[in-house]
């Protein structure tokens, strides 16, 4: 449905976006993970054909995007911060962006009162958009975009600015969009793409890090096993069985001689070998007791600090 | 109605209703009738003559003050507030959002000036008033506000700043202003090469009742550059 390749942009000579070649298909909801300056925005301003791309080539709903009008027509596109027609009411600004896209007369109230109870907009059609909040705003944005029932969406940080409640609400609202549609958002807040897309892809400077499921990234970057152990006993003669078990298994031990607790890091490459279980049978063993134990998980934030070195 | 029509419309709507629910449009009116109101009345009673051309003279400079503030936030605000990138990517060519700016302008300037129709109507029965005379200065004032529209609408392009766009396009009707007066001071070659350059000549050269193709092309010739140019401008990101 959106199918890039070698896209990249150019702003004077230096590159904003360089040979970025990705997919997403229909029935998706692909997100575009990167910190600021990355180059989020200038990819989805070359896909809505605000910014020609200096080389590489776009297919976007079987279209190439030289065909400018037809692409737009069949993207709705939210641009950072949702900007829109301060002055105008919300029914006045979703009425003229209707009109823009050729919605005609006829059905263009029915489909702004749709996308408002869709957007939670209800109750708020005549009030003037510079007397809403953030929130809102983000919603009249949203329904703009939404407006002419596209097949690709395009949304540029589209919880920016709400609250915690709102942004479950809008989150909810596009994983159910990317049930139908194509969805490509962006995002600099690993816990949206994590909760909302299918697959992900992390870019930095203007270049693509990885792409893949959420899984498939963590996959990446695993470090192997890693158990926290905090107990009360004898750690050493614990340690000293689990190496006798797995050879490879590293461990760091540090003594509290505080209150006679130690703490154990044991690391292993093998993410499938039952580590926890010999641990908890040697403690046991042992006539220790264990106050916690963990698995330690790779996160999204150590996958974009593997990849590009530093934290998002 | 062709798509692209529709859009127009629908562009020149939006700013009519901006103008309409905001004071902007109002204080604009009040302001203009005030001040040509002023003009109109001391003229008359300085002169006791029922004739209109030394407030279609004063016209022109007024124009030259009122046209670049209903213009600086056609498409400086929009670039300003990033709701041009909205405009940009909707289904609409960069010539249809410059045509249904400028014909949002368009109407608002005419609007203002069919305010002032109120001038003659009040000279036509209070004497006898050259009604064909008067036709003729307010086409040429017509085109001369069409003219000067573009030019500002042009100086809205250039900048997100509205303040910015309203000196910029005074500054440049200024200068065209400052042209027709300058001629006496060029050799006699160049003065008739100004004079067919110079807006304000073939204004007053209208004035005096007389509708030539040469003087009306003037016009059409220089909103159609100054659209371009803005056509240009608005482009122009897709260049860099």
């Amino acid at each position: 449905m959106i199918q890039a390749d070698k896209l990249s942009r150019l702003y004077g000579d230096k590159y904003a976006v360089r040979d970025l070649s990705f997919h997403v298909r229909r029935g998706e909801v692909m997100g575009l993970l990167g910190p600021n300056g990355a180059g989020k925005s200038t990819t989805m301003k070359m896909l809505t054909c605000f910014l020609p791309p200096s080389s590489g080539s776009v297919v976007l709903a079987g279209l190439p995007l030289h065909d400018d009008l037809e692409v737009r027509r069949r993207v709705g596109y939210l641009p950072e911060h949702a900007p829109s027609y301060i002055d105008l009411n919300v029914e006045a600004h979703l009425s003229f962006v209707g009109r823009m896209h050729g919605i005609p007369t006829a059905t263009l109230s029915d489909r702004i009162r749709e996308m408002s109870t869709l957007c939670g907009l209800e109750g708020r059609l005549h009030q003037r958009i510079d007397e809403l909040s953030k929130g809102y705003r983000q919603r009249v944005g949203l329904a703009s975009s939404m407006l002419h029932d596209p097949e690709c969406l395009i949304l540029d940080e589209p919880t920016t600015g709400l609250d915690p409640n709102q942004m479950v609400e809008i989150r909810q609202l596009i994983r159910r969009l990317g049930e139908k549609k194509t969805v490509l958002l962006s995002s600099h807040v690993l816990s949206e793409v994590d909760a909302v897309c299918d697959r992900m892809m992390i870019i930095d400077d203007g270049v693509l890090g990885a792409m893949g499921t959420r899984d498939e990234l963590i996959g990446l970057t695993s470090a192997g096993l890693v158990l926290h152990v905090c107990m009360r006993g004898n750690a050493t003669a614990v340690v000293a069985r689990i190496r006798e078990q797995y050879k490879d298994c590293t461990v760091d031990m540090s003594d509290s001689t505080d209150n006679g607790l130690s703490e154990l890091v044991f690391r292993h490459a093998d993410m499938n070998i039952p580590l926890a279980e010999s641990v908890f049978s040697a403690v046991v063993a042992e006539a220790g007791v264990i106050l916690d134990m963990h698995m330690q998980e790779t996160s999204l934030e150590d996958v974009f600090h593997h990849l590009t070195g530093r934290p998002l | 109605m062709n798509i692209s029509c529709f859009q127009m419309m629908s562009l020149c709507r939006k700013e009519w209703r901006i103008v309409m629910d905001t004071p902007l449009g109002y204080v604009m009116a009040i302001a203009f009738l005030m001040v040509s109101g002023f003009f109109f009345e001391s003229n008359l009673f300085l002169i006791g003559q029922a004739d209109m051309r030394a407030w279609f003279s004063i016209l022109s400079l007024l124009l030259m003050f009122f046209i670049p503030a209903m213009a600086m936030r056609m498409l400086a605000d929009e670039k300003r507030s990033g709701t041009f990138e909205l405009l940009a990517t909707m289904p609409v060519t960069t010539i249809s959002i410059v045509l249904g700016k400028y014909f949002a302008l368009w109407v608002q300037v005419l609007a203002l000036l069919a305010l002032t129709l109120l001038y003659p109507l009040t000279l036509s029965w209070l004497g006898d008033l050259d009604l064909g005379q008067v036709s003729a200065s307010y086409l040429a004032a017509i085109l001369l506000a069409s003219s000067y529209a573009a030019v500002c609408l042009y100086a809205s392009a250039i900048t997100r700043y509205e303040v910015v766009a309203y000196v910029l396009g005074f500054v440049m009707i200024l200068l065209l202003f400052l042209l027709s007066k300058a001629i006496p001071t060029f050799s006699p070659a160049v003065q008739d090469w100004l004079v067919l350059l110079s807006p304000v000549s073939h204004y007053e050269s209208m004035l005096r009742g007389l509708i030539r193709l040469s003087d009306v092309m003037f016009f059409v010739v220089m909103t159609g550059i100054f659209l371009t140019l803005t056509w240009f401008e608005l482009e122009r990101r897709r260049w860099r």
